[in-house]
């Protein structure tokens, strides 16, 4: 689906030859769909100048920055922001750094290992935009979702520059709400930012203290690096519960003294799929951790600010697990699995094990917001894979799901997905409907409602049930999107 | 047209109409140097349905409605009405503690519950609210977070919309509308059947409703209920004060206390501030009080919880004082004849009366904003210039700087006090908020709660923030009856 010459004349204007294409042999290599031509802007003022045509020739355009997710229609525009990729500022005492969408979670987090900061990953890993909203195995003393933002500079689907927050009243990143009522109430995403109205082009980040080394000593080859010393004032350990509740309360527990620099509730598939390198050693290693553990669990990460300060927690740590009858996962006691884990999880650096590997292919159920509501769904949504297991159309990970603490266990995430074959048709249905059946039953029994579904079930269902958001956010759309140009309404389709 | 008194009556009941000359009067003015304009009527509501029916009656009929949580005095102009024919929405009836959750630690309140009427309640519970720095007895729990007033424990204030969790507000339009988790699916009835309780802030979907609504001044919609975060009651608290001529050094600490999360409060305030924060109601006491004072003090609190609490307050005693001895600061327990431990009980209360920003002059004017931490001297310096110009020593007003959304910025107040009975005192005042608003915004002061006339000044600054507000605005209140003349609207 090429551009008119002209149009793709005007687009080539702005970013030069060498950055647009509309060759149908080479965009597919992007995502599985018929665009109407990849840019890739270096600067704001060319990602403005871009949207400003899109405008002009009632072109729809989706921005990415690292790429992942997303569902695109054909004829769109896609803005490729892997020219914008500098770290524009760490402000090392009020505690930010502003970076450009092609900034990945592991560049960013590697200059601030250098400052003693740390920055909240998202979950799926470092190789992601490190501006992205989202959720991270860090969640647990780094905040997340959208709480982690604060100015922004916004390219609206119109094609204009806003600055949010302190960015447009005096130049400085430090605050991204006000005056007045907050604009950070409108691209502040459920889903990646590729979803939501217009270009993010410069995003200030809050910064955490990395109580850590400045970088980690490591030995070996990928896939399977070592930590060759263990950093002082810091541990890993897996601990396994009796029952659920159990965990949970401890999970609590954890998140009240403050003691976590990480909590993920990991499943020991989960864990499996960290420490292993290949499929047959992850099934090996799931089966042994299987027998290991007595019930449901979580990893946990504790750092000290100094001696004290770590043996403190650790001694906190060691009182809440007894409490709860919980149990250290032996094999993570081993030093090399503990470096690996300490490192992986820090950095995370083994997300793709986690979830494509053993399949090729993953469907997720994630939610947000209280931890101990969605735990009750999630044993269902959990129970509910066991008989795809059975009959082999997803892999085995013992019908678990996963989640964690966030804030101190204020607020969570929950997760739960199936790994399948992307080359079964029959797995892909039986996920899908899996899917469907658990989305359903959240929604009809008032846990939560999930809103990146097709509009026409955002219009019907899920709206409706949602205090009419979503007529709410068409009204603002269609203000900030005169011409159109964001497409489906700015609801996202995480997959098609 | 204009409401009808009639309509009015039948909504609210006859018993909650006001419209005597008294009550008129009352609701005209407040402390700040807002223009005052009596309202037509004022109206205190007891339901949401009845909020409900107010505003649709309003945007029948244009009639301007301007609500108002807390009970006076009221400093910053923002319910006192712009515009002639208004009606006061008063929501201060509208007082249940819907539920206080200690495990899921968070609550929800309607707007008329005070923090004198909550804390309690939550302490019974084994919880407190992160709340701002001495709120006067009569404010609004819920005002205090539309307002995004800043909270004395910034470690816990992950973002600036906190402790705010959710809330239930009626648009302009006259619909309503919950944000976060309290949006659905169901009511929050259903939703608390299967456990649910309204806390997480985001969403539905991509956006974040409950930022339009905060610092809104309540232009986009009345609220009528709001759940808010709260932490845990410590079980060892100690309290320290740190001293110095120089509030470079103090803020080098609380930017490492926070950054290593050591502290709970945290906050520094001037010679004057303090004194008028810990002043008690007798002749003399706050002036002895100043005299004994150094220009700047750090407050903070380490605490303890559940697990071995005393050796989680010595530990983090033990890391502070090996950073205070890195910047020359020496924590002490006491100091000028304030103890760190009884300021400590002060601040985790509302005032006592009178007000402490009324108890050195009887007025106050503030001037407020964000600014970075490296910025703040400049800026503190910026203004003692501009009130030695006019005549006022440094010692003369105060200031408060609470470190915000940890540690990422400081909310910075200029506490200009005033005599009310003294017009050339009043004029001073007037002038130098007038002339010290301008330059900080010039100097990178960032007023992210411009009220009064400084609203025109700081929100003109930014056009296409001012163009997307003015969109929104047109959404959710198109017929413009929510306090009209506020911020940009």
């Amino acid at each position: 689906m090429a551009l008119d010459k002209e149009i793709y004349a005007a687009f080539a204007g702005v970013v030069g030859e060498e950055n647009i294409c509309d060759d149908p042999a080479l965009m597919p290599a992007y995502f599985f769909t018929d665009f109407a031509a990849v840019v890739l802007p270096k600067s704001t003022a060319e990602v403005q100048a871009v949207v400003r045509l899109c405008n002009q020739f009632r072109l729809q355009f989706r921005p990415i920055c690292t790429g992942w997710t997303g569902f695109f229609r054909p004829g769109t525009v896609l803005l490729d922001l892997r020219r914008m990729d500098q770290i524009v500022e760490i402000n090392e005492k009020n505690m930010y750094a502003v970076v450009e969408p092609y900034v990945t979670s592991a560049q960013l987090q590697a200059e601030l290992f250098k400052r003693g900061l740390c920055t909240n990953l998202k979950g799926a890993g470092a190789q992601c935009s490190a501006m992205l909203r989202g959720h991270g195995h860090l969640d647990q003393s780094m905040g997340a979702d959208d709480r982690n933002h604060l100015a922004v500079e916004w390219v609206t689907p119109d094609g204009e520059l806003v600055r949010l927050g302190s960015l447009g009243s005096v130049g400085e990143w430090f605050s991204g709400d006000g005056p007045g009522p907050s604009l950070r109430s409108l691209i502040s995403s459920v889903v990646p930012p590729s979803c939501t109205p217009g270009v993010f082009t410069k995003v200030a980040m809050k910064l955490y203290h990395w109580p850590g080394p400045t970088r980690y000593s490591l030995t070996g080859y990928s896939p399977r690096y070592l930590l060759a010393e263990k950093p002082p004032n810091m541990m890993a350990r897996y601990y396994s519960f009796p029952t659920l509740d159990q965990m949970w309360q401890a999970e609590i527990k954890i998140g009240e003294a403050e003691i976590a620099l990480e909590l993920m509730g990991f499943n020991v598939a989960m864990v499996a799929a960290n420490i292993t390198t290949s499929n047959e050693e992850d099934e090996a290693m799931f089966k042994r951790l299987s027998q290991e553990v007595q019930g449901p669990g979580f990893f946990v990460i504790i750092a000290g600010n100094s001696p004290d300060d770590f043996a403190y927690k650790k001694k906190v740590l060691e009182t809440i697990i007894a409490e709860n009858e919980g149990m250290s996962l032996k094999s993570v006691e081993d030093p090399e699995i503990e470096g690996i884990l300490l490192t992986q999880c820090t950095r995370i650096s083994a997300s793709v094990r986690e979830t494509f590997r053993p399949g090729g292919n993953f469907k997720s159920i994630p939610i947000m917001g209280q931890r101990d509501l969605t735990i009750r769904w999630a044993v269902g949504a959990g129970q509910a894979k066991l008989p795809l297991i059975e009959q082999g159309l997803i892999a085995d990970d013992g019908g678990g799901f996963f989640g964690w603490g966030v804030e101190h266990g204020h607020l969570g995430k929950t997760e739960i997905f199936c790994k399948f074959s992307p080359l079964n048709p029959e797995a892909r249905k039986a996920v899908d409907a899996w899917a469907e059946q658990q989305s359903n039953r959240a929604l009809e029994e008032k846990y939560f409602a999930l809103t990146m579904g097709p509009p026409e079930q955002i219009d019907s269902k899920v709206g409706p049930a949602l205090s009419n958001y979503h007529l709410w956010w068409y009204k603002v759309l269609a203000t900030l999107d005169p011409n159109e140009v964001i497409p489906d309404k700015g609801v996202s389709k995480l997959h098609p | 047209m204009m409401i009808e008194r009639k309509k009015l009556a039948e909504t609210v009941g006859e018993s909650n109409l006001y419209d005597d000359e008294a009550t008129l009067e009352a609701y005209s003015r407040d402390m700040s140097f807002a223009n005052p304009t009596r309202p037509r009527f004022v109206v205190k509501p007891h339901t949401a349905t009845e909020v409900k029916e107010l505003v649709k009656l309003a945007r029948e009929t244009n009639t301007p409605l301007v609500p108002v949580s807390s009970g006076a005095p009221h400093f910053r102009g923002d319910t006192v009405p712009s515009t002639g024919g208004a009606v006061v929405v008063d929501l201060s009836e509208m007082k249940k503690i819907v539920f206080v959750d200690r495990a899921r630690r968070v609550a929800m309140v309607e707007p008329g519950v005070t923090f004198g009427e909550l804390i309690p309640v939550a302490r019974e519970e084994g919880i407190r609210l992160n709340m701002p720095l001495l709120p006067r007895s009569t404010k609004s729990v819920v005002g205090s977070m539309l307002e995004r007033e800043p909270v004395v424990m910034p470690s816990y204030q992950w973002d600036v919309s906190d402790p705010l969790a959710c809330l239930e507000v009626v648009f302009g339009t006259g619909d309503d509308f919950r944000t976060g988790q309290a949006a659905g699916p169901g009511t929050v009835e259903e939703q608390w059947a299967v456990g649910g309780r309204q806390k997480a802030p985001y969403g539905p979907h991509v956006a974040a409703w409950h930022r339009l609504v905060q610092g809104a001044q309540g232009t986009m919609g009345i609220v009528t209920w709001a759940s808010l975060r709260c932490e845990l009651l410590p079980q060892v608290q100690e309290a320290f004060l740190v001293g110095s001529a120089r509030l470079g050094p103090l803020l080098e600490m609380a930017r490492w206390l926070i950054r290593l999360r050591l502290v709970n409060e945290c906050f520094v305030l001037s010679g004057l501030d303090l004194a008028a924060v810990s002043a008690q109601a007798r002749p003399g006491h706050l002036q002895r009080l100043r005299s004994a004072l150094p220009a700047w003090t750090l407050f903070y609190v380490v605490a303890g919880y559940e697990y071995f609490p005393e050796e989680r307050v010595a530990v983090n005693i033990k890391d502070i004082s090996a950073l205070g001895q890195r910047l020359g600061l020496e924590p002490v327990p006491a100091l000028g004849g304030i103890s760190a431990r009884e300021l400590m009980k002060t601040v985790q209360q509302p005032s006592g009366e009178p007000y402490w920003k009324l108890r050195y002059k009887g007025g106050c004017e503030d001037v407020l904003f964000l600014a970075p931490f490296d910025r703040l001297e400049v800026l503190t310096e910026l203004v003692a210039r501009l009130a030695l110009e006019d005549g006022l020593t440094v010692g003369e007003y105060g200031v408060y700087i609470q470190p915000t959304v940890q540690g990422t910025s400081c909310h910075c107040e200029f506490n200009f006090f005033y005599d009310p009975d003294d017009a050339q005192d009043v004029l001073r005042v007037k002038r130098l908020v007038a002339a010290a608003v301008r330059s900080l915004l010039d100097a990178g002061a960032f007023f992210s709660r411009p009220y009064g006339e400084a609203a025109g000044i700081v929100m003109n600054r930014d056009a296409a923030s001012l163009d997307i507000l003015r969109r929104l605005k047109k959404i959710f209140d198109p017929a413009a009856v929510m306090n009209p003349g506020k911020l940009c609207f």
